[in-house]
């Protein structure tokens, strides 16, 4: 069994959010329109942040790109009172849309901010319909429920079935979310955390590579490696 | 199923314990129900059976100048989604957001479906839609009226970013039909870098960058990283040049406001804006007093680096005597703002880390100082000056491949004589002599009847009001000629003013191709429809050659293709290669550039090729004979790489404006669609976290003396419009400069997300702001920075 992770090699990205738009066009994420992303609801699960440090002109800027971390000890399963939120035997934090309430618990819980609420059953003008991914697990989301990257969780699923259908057996390389297949720059890397030969574990171990608020335990499954 | 009910979700829910099946039983989407869904699915999560066929089909981006290979996944005839083409050599497999958000342009509900009259006043919004082919005889007809009139060069086609057989084809149409009068929207972005090449090094074309091998790459303004003409291409090479390799090479960033580029490059340099040519020289200045340039290159490939004299005893003066005498590295502080002591070290670092690139922008307001020509030659000079031209890691050529050729064409005594008629953008003109096309200065022109009335306009890919400097000026020389056609896809400011609309389908609709560059090596793409045609519209290719057919003598004779596809495989048949492999590869092309060897016959191809009235001797021009040819009094200075002050900074009243508004392309930004994209303005403005909206950008010790906070909504006023954006605080901002994003303030009528507005402006126009001028010479575009103040609205 595979445990899934990604490297995002800071050096190499260059903050072009062609990961964000991938991931939207993939996964089904609304469209907030003028006022409800002025009130902070756009939902991108694939966001990139700005930090700045310094004072002009000694100013420089921490542009990091945000997947869920899916957390090997994930604080967002923890709260759910109706385990709609659960990590599976691969180590993909997913929510279970039928289950969830819509209570917010994870959203809070998760020190991250990777978790986006439905105020509202999404929208799109009726002509953008069309360009919706018709893959079943990234049906638009329901009014009421918490959502957030799933590693392209529908790509494992064909890759498995990709696999099956050519009659060999599945390997970790052929499943590859949208993100990580568009970057421009090639800076992220995906796949088993577990097998010592793959990529993404030798560069986990890389002297450069840190996570996002390491010290609070929640053992994030998304590592960063530093610029410069 | 949109009634269900909370209760029914968790009801729901709670049967089904897999992400998946939980949304396929519940949401019911219009988009599930319709592609057959999921049937069944296990408890791992994987779903038995998805019922829906896909197919990949690959094609060639057109949503900036790039022209990237994507692969469409199409499902029963819908494209989802797009990826990059993994055999096409510039992109390589990546997609970068825009292309990702090219379904979004596909199924835009801002498209015009049908062809379309406007009925009442022009502007007035009175659109009655009509048949193609009644449009098409209207059109016909206008032109078949002026040509018999003898009036064929009042004529006009205004087109913005247009490539492969497409321009040709614009070209060509214009050619045999009689007009002079073909107007590209280059004199706004690209013209600087091209006619600094051509000036210099005696090719016209942009140059390309080889990043993959160099070591220290200094751009200078432009924005390499968001909007170069190459952009996916040097996003590859920079990740490449910092972790693909050995060596790792050093990116700086030059410009006054730091821009992603700037951020993520390994050293951003601010500057005063519109002053990069002092700097380069500067530079220039410091490497040839410490004797750290390429001296063999320079005395056996350049041209006028030492004083020399002329054939007829006159002594002139070279680039080291200017640069020594002029350009002392106080005065260079003074003018740039940058410290002297970096100056020396940066140039330092570019003598010595070889190869070495200056980059030069190509990207709109990039050298819009009104100095571009001088400016781009002075950063280009830095290139000779370090022997990068045509070495690994230095300034490649771009080829093109050799295509099949056009049919001959006998141009009537009619045509022959309209072709001679100045044109309408003043370009090749006295003034201009070295204009190929001037494109801000058609309103005023028009307006003024100069050189003559034009009776009949084309719009393609082009929407003047909206972002030539000053648009305002452009509706109303619009509504001075007779008939405005437009090939809009949108109702964007231009075509609001049109008579007719023939709408252009997507990229995603249309054969087509595209020459690939960026490469240095030749090539080309292909673009075939990935879907039907959404809407009733055409490829203005096609639309161009029933245009050609209708009307007919020389015009019919030179594009004698029934479609613009036939027109493709006819050019394209000049190529070695198997069609039905291109077809399913998308892309060919050579796959290998050859740096030519100094003094090589194969030197003649990167030096001096397309030289004019300069000779062809394989020199590199420090002192631009083709300049000196251009002009008939020149002075040694007037050919010389050298530093004005930027006209449109200093002409406006200090006093009153004491801020510098400067430009910088966002890669968040549609280059050639005029819409609404959602997903872009949803991702609009990544540095300072805005989206669908404008807004200033203002150091935060300027705010401090104006008195205005991060969020404050102001009024940004220059000479001749004011717009009002909330104040974004950013310290990456030369302190007196102020920044506002370009490709913003387009109505929309359509209501975007809950809530939302409908007919409402998204952001404001920053070119409303720009005062426009026009550089002698090159008819370059002269707008940046522009004089602004900024108070509390």
């Amino acid at each position: 069994m595979a445990r899934w992770g990604m490297v995002i090699d800071l050096d190499k990205c260059f903050a072009c959010q062609s990961c964000t738009l991938a991931c939207r066009m993939e996964n089904n994420t609304p469209v907030a329109g003028p006022d409800q992303a002025s009130r902070g609801r756009a939902i991108l699960w694939n966001e990139v942040l700005p930090f700045v440090e310094g004072e002009y002109p000694e100013v420089t800027m921490a542009l990091i790109p945000r997947p869920c971390q899916h957390c090997d000890n994930p604080p967002c399963t923890k709260v759910c009172p109706v385990k709609a939120t659960y990590k599976d035997e691969e180590g993909i934090v997913c929510i279970d849309y039928g289950r969830c309430i819509g209570c917010r618990f994870c959203t809070v819980a998760c020190p991250y901010q990777v978790r986006y609420f439905n105020w509202y059953r999404p929208e799109w003008p009726e002509a953008l319909k069309e360009h919706l991914n018709p893959d079943p697990e990234v049906a638009p989301r329901p009014k009421g429920v918490v959502e957030k990257c799933t590693f392209c969780i529908q790509r494992l699923r064909k890759a498995r079935e990709g696999a099956e259908a050519e009659g060999r057996p599945f390997t970790a390389t052929d499943y590859t979310p949208a993100c990580v297949q568009t970057c421009t720059g090639r800076a992220r890397y995906f796949g088993d955390l577990d097998d010592p030969n793959s990529l993404v574990s030798q560069l986990a171990a890389s002297p450069r590579a840190f996570r996002l608020l390491e010290e609070m335990g929640t053992q994030p499954k998304v590592y960063y490696l530093k610029q410069g | 199923m949109d009634k269900i009910s909370r209760r029914d979700f968790i009801k729901i829910g709670s049967t089904a314990t897999a992400v998946g099946a939980a949304v396929a039983a519940a949401s019911g989407t219009r988009a599930l129900l319709e592609q057959g869904g999921a049937t069944a699915t296990d408890h791992s999560g994987a779903t038995a059976a998805t019922s829906f066929t896909e197919t990949w089909v690959k094609t060639t981006c057109a949503l900036c100048p790039s022209g990237c290979g994507l692969d469409v996944r199409v499902v029963h005839g819908k494209a989802v989604k797009v990826e990059g083409n993994p055999l096409h050599p510039l992109n390589q497999g990546v997609c970068c957001l825009k292309g990702q958000a090219a379904p979004e342009v596909l199924y835009s509900p801002e498209r015009i479906q049908h062809s379309r009259l406007q009925t009442g006043g022009r502007g007035g919004g009175d659109w009655q839609e009509i048949p193609w082919d009644e449009a098409l005889k209207l059109v016909a007809d206008k032109l078949v009226e002026l040509r018999a009139s003898g009036q064929a060069h009042t004529v006009a086609f205004i087109h913005g970013e247009t490539r492969g057989q497409m321009r040709a084809l614009i070209n060509r149409f214009m050619a045999a039909y009689g007009s002079p009068n073909v107007i590209s929207q280059d004199s706004l972005d690209e013209q600087a870098a091209r006619l600094a090449m051509f000036l210099t090094q005696g090719i016209n074309g942009i140059p390309v960058y080889d990043l993959n091998n160099a070591s220290y790459v200094m751009t200078f303004g432009g924005n390499l990283l968001e909007a170069s003409r190459h952009v996916i291409s040097y996003l590859s090479s920079l990740a490449f040049m910092r972790r693909g390799r050995p060596q790792r090479g050093k990116l700086v960033a030059v410009h006054p406001r730091m821009s992603l580029t700037g951020t993520k490059a390994d050293e951003w340099v601010p500057i005063r804006p519109g002053t990069y040519g002092a700097l380069a020289l500067g530079m220039a200045g410091v490497i040839i007093n410490s004797g750290l340039y390429d001296a063999d290159f320079v005395r056996d490939f350049t041209f006028g680096f030492d004083d020399f004299e002329d054939e007829a005893g006159t002594l002139h003066m070279g680039f080291k005597r200017l640069v020594l005498e002029a350009y002392p590295l106080d005065r260079v502080e003074s003018i740039t703002g940058v410290p002297a002591a970096d100056i020396a070290r940066l140039a330092g670092e570019f003598a010595i880390n070889r190869p070495a690139v200056a980059v030069m922008p190509t990207e709109p307001g990039g050298l819009a100082s009104g100095n571009g020509s001088y400016t781009g030659m002075a950063i280009h000079a830095l290139n000779a000056l370090v022997g990068s031209i045509d070495v690994p890691g230095g300034v490649l050529v771009q080829r093109f491949p050799n295509l099949a050729d056009w049919p001959e064409v006998t141009p009537d005594t009619a045509g022959e004589a309209s072709l001679l008629q100045e044109r309408v953008d003043g370009a090749g003109s006295d003034v201009m002599p070295l204009a190929l096309s001037a494109y801000q200065n058609v309103a005023d022109r028009i307006l003024a009847d100069e050189p003559y009335p034009v009776n009949l306009l084309f719009f393609y890919n082009a929407n003047p009001v909206y972002d030539a400097p000053n648009g305002d000026r452009f509706a109303q020389a619009l509504k001075k000629v007779p008939f405005v056609v437009s090939f809009a896809s949108t109702l964007d400011e231009s075509a609001a003013h049109a008579d007719l609309i023939l709408p252009a389908s997507t990229f995603l609709e249309v054969w087509g191709d595209d020459y690939i560059e960026g490469t240095g090596y030749a090539g080309v793409s292909l673009r075939r429809p990935v879907v039907e045609p959404v809407h009733d519209t055409r490829n203005p290719g096609d639309v161009l050659l029933s245009l050609a057919a209708e009307v007919g003598g020389p015009l019919g004779d030179g594009l004698p293709w029934r479609d613009y596809k036939e027109l493709v495989e006819y050019r394209l048949s000049g190529l070695d290669m198997d069609w039905a492999k291109f077809e399913e590869n998308g892309t060919w092309s050579e796959m290998v550039y050859f740096n030519a060897a100094p003094g090589s016959p194969a030197w003649g191809n990167v030096v001096g090729r397309d030289r004019l009235n300069a000779p062809k001797d394989g020199r590199f021009d420090f002192f631009s004979r083709e300049l000196f040819a251009a002009m008939a009094t020149p002075h040694d200075n007037d050919c010389l790489p050298r530093f004005e002050l930027p006209v449109t900074g200093e002409s406006a009243d200090i006093g009153a404006y004491p801020f510098l508004l400067v430009t910088q392309t966002l890669i968040t930004q549609p280059r050639s669609w005029e819409g609404i994209v959602p997903s872009l303005q949803e991702a609009y403005g990544l540095q300072t976290n805005m989206k669908w909206s404008s807004w200033v950008e203002v150091n935060p010790r300027a705010a401090e003396a104006l008195g205005v906070k991060n969020g404050d909504l102001v009024w940004v006023e220059s000479a001749v419009g004011r717009l009002k954006a909330p104040v974004r605080l950013y310290e990456g901002i030369w302190p007196n400069a102020v920044y506002m994003p370009p490709g913003q303030g387009h109505r929309t009528l359509v209501k975007w997300g809950r809530d939302s507005e409908v007919s409402v402006v998204i952001g404001a126009n920053a070119n409303k702001l720009l005062v426009a001028d026009t550089e002698p010479l090159g008819g370059l575009a002269a707008l940046s920075p522009t004089r602004v103040r900024i108070y509390k609205a």
